[in-house]
Parts: structure tokens; sequence; C-alpha cells
């Protein structure tokens, strides 16, 4: 959504906030789109987390959960289409 | 409930079927589960941190045990594992992970569903097991409830005892049972659970529940979305 220009600088500081994805813990992940298989184990398991498109590919709403689940979500992919990262260490949580 | 780790112990493996072993796993810590039908554990598996899902097929009220088929066809590395324990071992797992289970007549979609049409195949019948049995003994639904279960051979029919005493228990539950390699003599349905569906009439206003390989599910999908189900009757687990 594209903050309505016209509106006051205010308003636009609400949309702004209300847009900013909430980000919980030093967990991040990130979906590789072509080895997603649209199982939605991740979605079941972090539905905060996870969407799936119109294709059936999962893609990262937000990053609003606390990092065990989303953790659980990438393992339980079937393809570990699904990449965790530790952004404290920058070391790769998840596949191994 | 929310998903969480759980140890138990292998109290018994059955052979069913020609391929499936049915596992029932008593809880030690905790020592209870609470779960709908139609959701499913993800298994620590030894040697690898990936989790293996299998649905849930015990009922509800079995709150403190959880019962699992698998397919040991496939042998993927959750199938060579579960083969290799005996009763007494220790198990591992998440659970209750998913959200495929029976709308809620509380609910709008529900309430829409004025019939319930389950579509499995293979193993996809273990959570259905558990949603249909839910519905007919605990829920006292008394809505036509559809089952139309695909397998490749007779040898491989499994649980037909369980589904007919429910049938004739309750007269609202009717099985309709589907070969992909049935023999001459095979009287029912034969083909795939699509040519089944293509057979008998469609059941108006129903939400459908379909569980099995993915390639089936997608087929049903489209099938029922070209006959003008609307998909948000469409519910469905993919096995892979």
């Amino acid at each position: 959504m594209i903050p309505n220009t016209n509106s006051s600088k205010k308003d636009n500081e609400q949309v702004m906030n209300i847009q900013q994805p909430a980000i919980v813990g030093k967990y991040r992940v990130q979906v590789i789109r072509d080895k997603c298989i649209g199982a939605a184990s991740c979605v079941a398991i972090a539905p905060k987390v996870f969407g799936l498109d119109n294709e059936q590919k999962a893609f990262v709403i937000s990053e609003d959960e606390l990092d065990d689940m989303k953790l659980l979500a990438a393992q339980s992919c079937p393809t570990a289409a699904i990449i965790v990262t530790n952004i404290e260490t920058g070391e790769q949580v998840w596949p191994v | 409930m929310a998903i969480q780790q759980f140890q138990a112990k292998v109290s018994e493996m059955t052979k069913i079927g020609t391929t499936y072993i049915q596992f029932h796993f008593e809880l030690s810590e905790p020592k209870n589960i609470r779960f709908q039908p139609g959701q499913y554990l993800l298994l620590n598996v030894p040697g690898t941190a990936q989790k293996k899902s299998y649905s849930i097929t015990s009922s509800k009220d079995l709150d403190h045990a959880i019962e699992i088929v698998v397919n040991t066809a496939p042998q993927g590395e959750g199938t060579k594992y579960l083969q290799s324990l005996k009763p007494g071992d220790g198990v591992s797992f998440f659970a209750p992970a998913g959200v495929f289970s029976v709308a809620p007549q509380s609910s709008q979609v529900g309430q829409q569903e004025k019939a319930l049409v389950f579509v499995a195949t293979g193993s996809g019948i273990a959570p259905v097991k558990s949603m249909i049995i839910q519905q007919l003994r605990f829920e006292n639904d008394a809505r036509p409830i559809v089952l139309h279960w695909g397998l490749r051979y007779e040898e491989d029919l499994f649980w037909l005892d369980k589904f007919q005493d429910l049938a004739q228990a309750y007269p609202n539950f009717q099985l309709h049972l589907v070969l992909s390699k049935a023999t001459p003599a095979w009287k029912l349905c034969r083909g795939r659970v699509t040519d089944c569906l293509q057979v008998h009439p469609l059941v108006h206003s129903a939400g459908y529940y379909i569980c099995g390989h993915t390639t089936m599910v997608e087929d049903v999908k489209n099938l029922l979305m070209q006959k003008g189900v609307a998909q948000e009757h469409i519910h469905h687990e993919k096995f892979f």
C-alpha cells in the first residue's frame, strides 16, 4: 500500500507504523522460492511468519514470531526451502 | 493447544494392509495431549534436525497416547527410522501442528456446509478416520458424511471393518472405495478417486476434505472447482 500523499504527516506516520513489520528475536528467515513445493508446513506452524502466494509458494509475511517457532517451521519443510540466519552472528542456522 | 515437544514410548506397532504400519506412542512427558482431528505431529528423527510430518489417526478422546499410520513403501528417512523401532523404544515429536480440520458448525463456512465429503488416498485416510469418528461419535453430526477412499490393490485395504461398523451405526455415513489396480472381480469403483467422484452425483452444499498425495489433491481441487464448488469449501492436506 502506498501512503496517501494528500494526508497529513501524522496520518502518514500512523500508516507507516502499521506497515512496519514487527521483528522478534535474532533469527531471520528467507524462502528459496525455487525449492518450495507448497507443502505449507511452515504456514501451519508459523502462520504469522509464512503465507502462500497465488502459485502456492511460501513467502515471508513478517518476522513476528519466536525464534524456536521459526526454526521449527523451517525444519518441517520437506525440501529445506527455508534458510534461517542468526543476525547476531551471521551464521546460517538451518539448513546446516 | 500450542505446539510443544513430547517424549513418548512405542507401545504397539501393527502391520495393517500390505505396506502400512500403525504406531501407538504412549506419552511420557507431557502425559496428555489435546489436538483437533486432522492435525499432525513433527517427528524428531535421529541424525537430522529435519522433522518428518505424520498425521494423527487416533481419536481426540485418546489423550494419553498418539497413533500414526506410516506407508513403508517410500522408504524415506522417517520411515526407515520408524521401522527400526520396537516396543519400549523412546520417540520425541512436536505436536499438534496443522490447520486441516472440519470447519466448526459455529463458523460461517461450517454453517454453509450441509454435508461433509472426505476424499483420501493411501495413508491420507489416517487423519480422515480421526475426523470422521469425531464428527459421528463425539459431535453427533447428523449431516450426510461421505468418504471416497482410493487405494491401488484390494489387498491394500485396511480398517474396512471399522468403516463398515460406522456405516451400520450411523446411517448418515457412506463409504465409497475405489481401486486403481482392481481385479476383474472388483464390483465397486475403479480408477482414481476423481473417477469415483465423477460417477457419484455431486453432494450439494458440501464441505470437501481432501488428504493424500499432492497430485491427487490438486486433481480433486480442480475437478471440484470446475463443478462450481467454492474454494472456501475445499479443505486439504497434502502428503509429500
